[in-house]
């Protein structure tokens, strides 16, 4: 077969062309590696919220090489609205073991940071959920992240096709980061665990009530950005009481009895997904930091503590998020 | 001088020593950059306070106004907010100096709107995506543009344009904008009265009002009484206002329920009375506080008649 040059030039254009149009979609939009040689995880035992998590979490700790001497420890609950008697928010007194734990430690600070996206009145929030009472009692600091100054940071990942975000300096600063979620299904997200809790560092006061620019960026591309930008140093996950259904706000209470901590939030996600009866990867976010973040696969997670038994019945999600189920 | 009073005074005295040299304010007593909001509702607040805050406050509002006619969140920043525009506009409100940049921000609020304004996003929202209940016909202002309308801006939009003295000039649109802003605001009520974000049901389930959105869509919706939707709104912050102590939420409410004409005096006084107000350390909360305490230059302020 003869090639002219004018077949070779059309050809190549061609070829360019389809390069140009093809490579944002088949080039990673990860810059980096983190994934670990292996993950930690460890699955507590609690069958409620009392004073007994202060021993049950320091027991907890010791499973892992953790150093905070001398650190500046930022504890991120999921602090989203209150409705009395629902399972919306991580627990206080799960969030005062974790602080009373980390000062046992030798952290130099605690601090209890938050940035609730519906709820434009962060202390209403704050008081009625008994937050308020318990930090003040306990001479904790809480920062109001929809307020906190802010530095322009470039993002280590492009899924959202942002460039940069503003985030809050307390969390920027951070010595070691804690992401404390409340287990929970969601709505738009599927769950939100350890990974999604980072969405409530973006500050209000920069990208509104709700953060609506990064729901149109894609929640899980935004997810995925964020905590490649910032990285979560340990994981202390609610399941005591967890939500499932029509999450985060509207779901139902369920009872899992347990405490998920991890050193790695993609190894975090992916064993609390299981606890729900989810197949992690199907969890979109959860399947693609596991290509840079961290481990979701079982093979490179050390568990400890509690083995990861699935519910004999997963837990219920809206209709879209059928396909999670484990049945 | 009444107990209040004196609270308001000092109130006030706080609120001009965390003035930055900027001449604006930050979000947090213990932050040293300058933002939008709490900058606004203090300008707000401080009225014809006399001395030299004012002043240097004005300045730096039309200092940091982008050349677009928009106020970003904080200085420093190149964002669009259009809650920020809004509250500036109002807050640069009588100053002869900043007319140009004060009628510069009404027209980029005029061509700001919310995401389903446009075509093609009524569309989804008709047919593909109908999970949030609302009607995407009646459209009002995002926090930022490319997103969709939300109750705080649009109703911090609504109050702003309602203060202008007519609607010639190029801005002959502002009576249909503020129209399809007020059918937003009143389609995006919580189911049974008030207002939250502006997700009133989701997936079939209701969503609960938030005491602060609902006042200040009622101060946006102040002449349409005859709402049945108005009304069960002001019930259910009347409802709520005794049960508030954070004051950010408690000073909205008493601003709303002034403006409606309700009996406040209780709220007032737990208001004027919180021991919250020792140690406020979000300067919006601190400046909103004042102008709640002093309600009826505060409606006027809003463009608000009780």
């Amino acid at each position: 077969m003869n090639i002219t040059r004018r077949d070779f030039l059309v050809g190549s254009a061609g070829l360019a062309a389809g390069v140009s149009v093809a490579a944002p979609f088949l080039l990673p939009k990860y810059h980096f590696d983190r994934r670990p040689p292996r993950s930690r995880v460890a699955i507590l035992h609690a069958e409620q919220y009392s004073q007994e998590l202060d021993r049950i979490l320091a027991t907890g700790l010791r499973l892992f090489p953790i150093n905070v001497r001398g650190k500046t420890v930022v504890l991120k609950p999921n602090l989203v609205d209150y409705a009395p008697g629902d399972a919306i928010n991580t627990h206080r007194l799960l969030v005062l073991a974790a602080a009373e734990s980390f000062r046992h430690m030798g952290a130099k600070y605690v601090i209890v940071a938050e940035g609730p996206g519906h709820q434009r009145d962060t202390q209403l929030v704050f008081q009625q959920t008994g937050y308020e009472q318990c930090l003040r009692d306990e001479r904790i600091r809480f920062v109001d992240l929809n307020r906190d100054e802010l530095i322009c940071i470039p993002l280590r990942a492009s899924y959202m096709g942002m460039k940069s975000l503003w985030l809050p300096r307390t969390v920027l600063e951070a010595d070691f980061l804690v992401s404390m979620p409340k287990i929970k299904t969601h709505h738009w997200s599927g769950v939100t665990l350890s990974m999604k809790n980072m969405f409530g560092i973006v500050p209000g006061a920069r990208y509104g009530w709700p953060k609506n620019i990064l729901h149109w960026k894609g929640i899980q591309e935004s997810i995925l950005d964020i905590c490649a930008t910032v990285p979560v140093h340990f994981v202390i996950a609610d399941g005591i009481v967890a939500m499932e259904g029509n999450g985060p706000l509207n779901g139902t209470p369920r009872e899992l009895g347990k405490i998920v901590l991890a050193d790695d939030l993609v190894a975090a996600d992916s064993t609390c997904a299981r606890l729900m009866g989810f197949h992690p990867e199907r969890v979109s976010h959860i399947r693609e930091g596991s290509r840079f973040l961290g481990n979701a696969s079982p093979a490179f997670i050390d568990q400890i503590g509690e083995t990861v038994n699935a519910p004999a019945t997963p837990f219920q999600v809206v209709p879209e998020f059928q396909y999670l189920r484990a049945v | 001088m009444t107990t209040d009073r004196i609270v308001l005074s000092s109130l006030l005295a706080d609120l001009i020593l965390r003035q930055l040299p900027s001449g604006g304010w930050a979000a947090l007593a213990s932050s040293s950059q300058p933002a939008l909001e709490p900058t606004s509702f203090a300008a707000l607040a401080l009225g014809s306070f006399p001395g030299g805050a004012l002043e240097r406050v004005q300045e730096f509002l039309l200092h940091t106004q982008n050349p677009n006619g928009s106020w970003p969140a904080f200085a420093g920043d190149e964002s669009d907010g259009a809650w920020v525009t809004s509250l500036v506009v109002m807050a640069l409100n009588d100053v002869v100096p900043a007319i140009p940049a004060r009628l510069q921000g009404v027209h980029w609020l005029m061509s700001c709107a919310g995401k389903e304004s446009n075509w093609f996003w009524k569309w989804k929202f008709r047919t593909a995506d109908r999970h949030v209940r609302f009607d995407p016909d009646k459209f009002g202002w995002p926090w930022f543009p490319d997103t969709v309308s939300w109750v705080v801006p649009t109703a911090f939009a609504v109050l702003a344009l309602n203060q202008l003295p007519c609607s010639c000039g190029g801005l002959e649109q502002v009576p249909f904008r503020v129209e399809r802003g007020v059918e937003m605001l009143l389609d995006r009520v919580c189911p049974g009265g008030g207002w939250n974000a502006g997700n009133g049901v989701v997936y079939g389930v209701r969503v609960a009002p938030h005491p602060d959105d609902t006042a200040i869509a009622l101060l946006a919706l102040r002449g349409h009484e005859q709402e049945p939707v108005v009304q069960s709104s002001v019930q259910y912050l009347e409802r709520v206002a005794p049960t508030l102590s954070a004051p950010w939420s408690l000073a909205w409410a008493t601003l709303a329920l002034a403006a409606y004409g309700r009996s406040i005096d209780s709220i007032y006084s737990s208001l004027a009375a919180s021991p919250y107000l020792a140690s406020v350390d979000d300067t919006s909360t601190l400046a909103l506080v004042c102008l709640a305490l002093d309600y009826e230059r505060a409606l006027s302020a809003f463009g608000v008649t009780s």
